[in-house]
């Protein structure tokens, strides 16, 4: 399945700033949201192709909107790739835990705009 | 004879049945002895009418008596100090003299034995401390005590059936009650095989077994309440009881140090941060401007890509180093070549080399067997050794990378012809914060990239090692072990290596595998 709608949850400015502008670019429909709350609403209301998503955000943190939409019974986003990129070092286990829900997990610090594009490229 | 509630204390027996005995014994004489002299008045010997009769008879009577109870108390003397023995073990208070086991006459007929069993009924020792509180405690009170202690303890113990069912637990047990109210042992097993499952592999292959697991916690790291606890288990195959697993509460002595840890992610959070940004958009402009800016400008580039990059890593080697004084540095270790682990940061280096103006040279042959290594952490090795050899040599000096096969290891080894160092220092080399005599004034740095990259390749199992000469360079080499020299053993370790979620220790995406910025 070829990926068209991105949605991105990243508080920080400039980061946020950075992907949106490149996936933009690369000709992808970007939606981005800034805190933990929004995003999950969004991620409820509109089947993304894609999911980026961030691990400390303000009001829900990335571990609970994927506890909320695919820790349950359920999973609520069974069309949607999951990849949560962070800068945060989690502990092993939280981390286990995490990855266990999604189609990856990326060190911010270590991709650059370029590197996402081929990792989304890659994808699909 | 009237009921009474209470059960009667043992040695009330010997009492009343002493006194009967007395009883019978006179009862029985006085019968003879009067028969006797009927009889005798009968056949005409004596006349029952004679007052000597009657002397002689209370005479004999008297001697009789006297020389019956002596025979009667002899021979009840075991009883009595069998039952005496048992009162004071039952921790009853009687007028009873206790018997020592070491007294003369126990002794000397053999009794001893018997005796000492007894004691040793009653919980033994203390023997002159019979009356004491503590020991008149009866049978039933003990068993109230002990579920006493259970409750009160701060030692979790639970026993659990051959199916992972929990038998018992006393309340220091961390649990949680399932959805039909069974209780259920609630600790998290992450990188350790869990309680059930070694309970399940038990069963099938061990008749008895145990098992410690350290730093076991009941909830994941960030909740509230969170408890860390070692624990340990038996297993005894058929036994009532087959598992009895005991839980120590270390919370207060590993909590610290997870704090720890926590500040330093954080801070690293914070560092990565702007760091994201800047090599972010350095690749951007770099990309955009492509064909706008002089060679000049884009060698300025370079720098200022390089030198993020250095920083990116050094943030990587400061949460490493933390991990591992801390046990936390958890490598998962897989199928992967030397070149592959090279090659997630050959851009990099190869940036770096030739922004910082020296020969990088690299010759890792393609037929090398296979190793085993995390390669997100093995890359960092690689990239800390270059980093140094590129630290401490000169403007135009190369730097040569090789790797070679040995037996069960493929050797890599990171040569520079710089500045060298004596002999003493090389020893040193491997200590956090070290570095070397003059690199203090010349060149600028942590001394921590040696550290966690000896630690990282010790982790695999392999070993490090420096040469150098003072003023004509230094070669430092690591091993790491062959695939097929471990892989029976990672096989065995299981779980963790099978799946790729658990493969990578730094960026990965599901079936494409680690990732290096």
């Amino acid at each position: 399945m070829a990926i068209h709608s991105i949605l991105v949850i990243e508080d920080d400015r400039f980061i946020g700033e950075m992907y949106v502008r490149s996936l933009i670019k690369e000709g992808y429909a970007v939606d981005w949201m800034v805190d933990g709350n929004d995003g999950l609403v969004a991620a409820r209301n509109k089947e993304y192709d894609l999911m980026l998503l961030d691990v400390m955000l303000p009001e829900r943190r990335g571990t609970e909107i994927l506890k909320a939409l695919r820790g349950g019974k359920e999973n609520l986003v069974p069309n949607t790739k999951i990849i949560v990129m962070t800068n945060f070092e989690q502990d092993d286990e939280s981390r286990i835990a995490t990855e266990h829900d999604v189609d990856g997990y990326l060190i911010k610090a270590d991709i650059t705009p370029k590197k996402l594009l081929s990792i989304i490229e890659e994808l699909n | 004879m009237a009921t009474v509630a209470q059960p009667k204390p043992l040695h009330h027996f010997w009492t009343s049945y002493w006194r009967n005995l007395v009883f019978i014994s006179v009862s029985l004489q006085l019968i003879v002895v009067l028969s006797t002299v009927l009889l005798l008045d009968a056949t005409e010997a004596i006349s029952i009418l004679s007052l000597d009769t009657w002397a002689i008879a209370g005479g004999i009577f008297v001697i009789l008596l006297l020389l019956n109870l002596l025979i009667l108390r002899l021979a009840s003397r075991p009883l009595k100090y069998i039952i005496t023995a048992l009162s004071h073990a039952n921790g009853e208070e009687s007028r009873l003299k206790q018997i020592h086991v070491n007294d003369a006459w126990v002794q000397r007929v053999g009794m001893k034995p018997l005796m000492t069993f007894i004691h040793e009924l009653g919980g033994g020792g203390g023997s002159d401390h019979a009356a004491d509180g503590e020991d008149t405690t009866d049978v039933q009170a003990r068993a109230i005590r002990f579920d006493e202690a259970l409750e009160s303890s701060s030692t979790g113990i639970a026993f659990l059936d051959s199916k992972g069912r929990l038998l018992f637990r006393n309340p220091a047990v961390p649990t949680y009650t399932e959805t039909d109210d069974t209780p259920v042992i609630d600790v998290q097993f992450y990188n350790e095989i869990s309680l059930s499952d070694w309970i399940r592999e038990c069963e099938k292959k061990s008749v008895n077994a145990e098992k410690t697991w350290v730093r076991v916690a009941s909830k994941p790291a960030g909740e509230m309440d969170r408890k860390l606890y070692d624990m340990h288990a038996t297993y005894k195959k058929g036994s009532q009881v087959p598992v009895v697993a005991l839980f120590v509460e270390k919370t207060s002595e590993y909590m610290p140090e997870e704090n720890d840890l926590n500040f330093i992610a954080f801070a690293a959070h914070e560092l990565r941060g702007p760091i994201t940004v800047i090599r972010g958009y350095l690749d951007t402009l770099i990309d955009e401007l492509e064909g706008d800016i002089s060679h000049e400008q884009r060698e300025l580039f370079d720098r200022l890509v390089v030198s993020s990059n250095r920083l990116s890593s050094y943030i990587n080697n400061i949460l490493n180093s933390a991990k591992y004084d801390q046990r936390h540095l958890n490598l998962h270790l897989g199928e992967t070549s030397t070149l592959r682990i090279y090659g997630m940061i050959s851009d990099d280096m190869a940036l770096r080399a030739r922004a910082q103006r020296r020969n990088l040279t690299v010759d890792i042959p393609t037929d090398l067997p296979n190793v085993a290594a995390d390669p997100a952490s093995a890359s960092e090795v690689f990239g800390n050794l270059i980093d140094n050899a590129i630290k401490y040599s000169n403007e135009g000096g190369s730097v040569e990378v090789r790797a070679v096969a040995h037996e069960h290891f493929v050797e890599v080894s990171v040569e520079d012809h710089g500045i060298g160092m004596p002999s003493n220092v090389v020893g040193n080399l491997f200590h956090k914060f070290y570095r070397s005599h003059r690199s203090r004034e010349t060149v600028a740095g942590t001394g921590i990239g040696l550290y966690i990259s000896k630690a990282i390749v010790e982790s695999h199992g392999g070993t490090m090692e420096a040469r150098s000469v003072e003023g004509v360079g230094s070669t430092f080499s690591f091993t790491l072990p062959t695939y097929a020299s471990v892989a029976s053993k990672l096989e065995k370790n299981g779980g963790s290596n099978k799946t790729l979620i658990n493969n990578h220790s730094g960026s990965w995406i599901k079936n494409h595998g680690a990732i290096r910025g």
